[in-house]
């Protein structure tokens, strides 16, 4: 029986892409109010785990399951797990011309909520989400992305965690490309939502981990999780890198 | 030169290749038909009266034939008391035709919308843009979707004015637009922006003639057109740089967004530079919705006709986005939201 506070749980999870297997038997639980890392080196499948719990339409689940606050989430398509309260901060999110970002946070949180949204109350909230992440309410009139540097693109990926308030947070390389300072109003931004959401954090480097204390640090080769520690193991992968994993993998 | 002694242009003519002549033509092409008068109405900030200036700088067949047909000539005058002019008519019975001449002495926008149930509908509209003066103006096709439509624009910028044109192209069957802006003193600049939503089997065709007769002049051209259905939209541009015309700058960009395995879009940019130092780029391209951006928006909470539906409107107003006038802009994006909120039925 499934505890209460458990968010995701993944079993023996097998993903390909057009029939190339990337994720070969990985099985991870995470509960609400962890932080999990995922270290590893480019091409492990570590974005790819992300956009398969997304429901991205692109991966095919070959054996395995991923279940969702105890529920299956095989049947749930990508706007309907976003409903059931997952957020994807994107590596690279996408340009949207025209639409402007003050009316697709609306439509979002409407639509996540599904209930009208009052003006004053919506405005009120995301006046303070910007104050956070220090933002200049200019942002709100731009086109989504569009024309946004790298660090603008990863506020405006936290802005909307905090304004959909997610039960279950993924992290894409956030923290890629920000200068220090972002990084520490980003991190700021994580850790107002992680209370009451369990999260899981994709990254390259420990730099993020000085102001976001995780749970635990997966490394993650080959499609799989080969090792499991604590915060020190980011620290250790900093400085050694992953070959020494790699021959003395866990069994 | 009379309608009746003049050669029916042929397919080969780059101006009729994709919408021929008696294909826009309201009767059988030899006719000039009896047509009823477009009828105006203004809100505020002007003043309508009879006659038009000579203003005769084309002599092709569609500006000929609509000088021929039974329609009232209306000079609009605006007196600076509002930001923005509406200016309203309606084309009814089998056909009808109107006639508009705006002169801008000083800074305004006017909007201009056009509605109605006419079988036919032709009008041309000429104006100037005096020297130093900042004018927009909007064009908001709001035909019944039974209309033919024959649109001529004839624009001259005089010395360090600045024309803003924004269409929106969202009523009517078939439509044949033929815009045309004269640059004619240096420091003359002109921002053309243009939407279109095709649906149904609407057949839009717009051709877009930009002419920079001196240099220091610049001109800017967006077309955005989403096609859906059956519906075929067609962009042809000619920009003409003088010899003379040196230090002008141009640019011309043509996007089509194809909603359908049915739907066409043309955009075809076509160059005449003579003169030896300016700038002249010029882009087009057709693609479907790009699946990266509904895979965005439906990670946020959209469902798929939602985050379609986001990334037309999106599309359409982002061909507005390089228009500086604000007024300008909010009202025909304004427009534009109603017509997709109910189109798209949201």
């Amino acid at each position: 029986m499934a505890k209460v506070s458990e968010i995701l749980r993944i079993e023996n999870l097998h993903v390909s892409v057009e029939g190339t297997a990337i994720i070969k038997g990985l099985s991870l639980t995470i509960n609400q109010g962890e932080i999990h890392v995922i270290m590893g080196r480019n091409g492990a499948g570590k974005s790819t785990l992300a956009s398969v719990i997304m429901g991205h339409p692109a991966y095919e689940i070959t054996e395995g399951e991923i279940h969702y606050l105890s529920q299956p989430l095989e049947q749930l398509s990508v706007f309907e797990r976003a409903r059931a309260g997952m957020f994807l901060s994107f590596q690279y999110p996408v340009v949207i011309p025209g639409v402007q970002v003050g009316t697709f946070l609306k439509k979002s949180v409407q639509s996540v909520r599904d209930e009208p949204i009052k003006g004053r109350a919506f405005r009120k909230e995301l006046n303070d989400a910007m104050s956070t992440l220090d933002m200049d309410k200019t942002v709100l009139s731009r086109y989504v992305n569009d024309g946004f540097s790298g660090g603008e693109k990863k506020r405006l990926e936290i802005l909307q965690m905090l304004m959909l308030n997610p039960k279950l947070a993924l992290l894409d390389e956030t923290d890629s490309g920000l200068d220090i300072d972002a990084l520490r109003i980003v991190a700021k931004g994580i850790n107002q939502v992680v209370p009451q959401a369990g999260c899981l954090i994709i990254t390259h480097y420990q730099r993020l981990l000085d102001h976001v204390k995780p749970d635990y640090v997966h490394v993650m080769i080959d499609g799989q999780i080969l090792l499991t520690g604590g915060p020190e193991l980011a620290h250790k992968l900093e400085d050694k890198g992953y070959d020494w994993i790699d021959v003395t993998p866990e069994a | 030169m009379k309608y009746s002694k003049m050669e029916l242009p042929s397919r080969a003519d780059h101006l009729w290749r994709y919408t021929p002549w008696k294909r826009i033509h309201p009767t059988s092409v030899e006719q000039v038909p009896k047509a009823i008068p477009i009828r105006w109405s203004l809100n505020e900030g002007g003043s309508l009266s009879d006659g038009v200036p000579d203003h005769s700088m084309n002599d092709d067949i569609a500006r000929i034939f609509l000088s021929e047909l039974r329609s009232e000539k209306v000079s609009l005058s605006v007196d600076g008391s509002a930001s923005i002019v509406h200016l309203h008519g309606v084309a009814s019975g089998h056909a009808a035709a109107g006639r508009l001449h705006i002169d801008f002495h000083q800074d305004t926008t006017v909007v201009i919308h056009l509605s109605g149930e006419a079988d036919w509908a032709g009008l041309h509209i000429t104006g100037s843009v005096q020297a130093n003066v900042r004018a927009g103006v909007g064009f908001v096709n709001e035909l019944s979707a039974n209309t033919k439509f024959l649109r001529c624009e004839d624009w001259i910028v005089e010395r360090d004015a600045r024309l803003e044109l924004a269409s929106l192209s969202i009523g009517g069957f078939r439509c044949k637009n033929d815009l045309r802006t004269r640059l004619n003193a240096t420091g003359s600049s002109l921002k053309q922006a243009i939407s279109v939503h095709g649906h149904n089997q609407r057949h839009v065709d717009h051709h877009i003639e930009i002419h920079h007769n001196v240099g220091h002049t610049d001109s800017d051209l967006h077309v955005h057109a989403a096609c859906n259905d059956q519906s075929h939209s067609i962009s042809t541009g000619l920009l003409t740089i003088a010899e003379s015309a040196n230090q002008s700058d141009a640019s011309q960009v043509f996007k089509n967004l194809l909603l359908s395995e049915r739907s066409r879009a043309e955009a075809i940019p076509e160059l005449e530079v003579l003169a030896d130092d300016v700038s002249a780029n010029h882009g087009a391209a057709s693609s479907p919705v790009d699946p990266d951006q509904i895979h965005y928006l439906m990670s946020r909470g959209l469902g798929l006709e939602e985050a379609t539906a986001l990334i037309i409107e999106g599309f359409m107003q982002d061909g507005f986005s390089m228009l500086k006038s604000k007024e300008l802009i909010d009202e025909i994006r304004t427009r534009l939201t109603v017509h997709l909120e109910c189109e798209l039925k949201r």
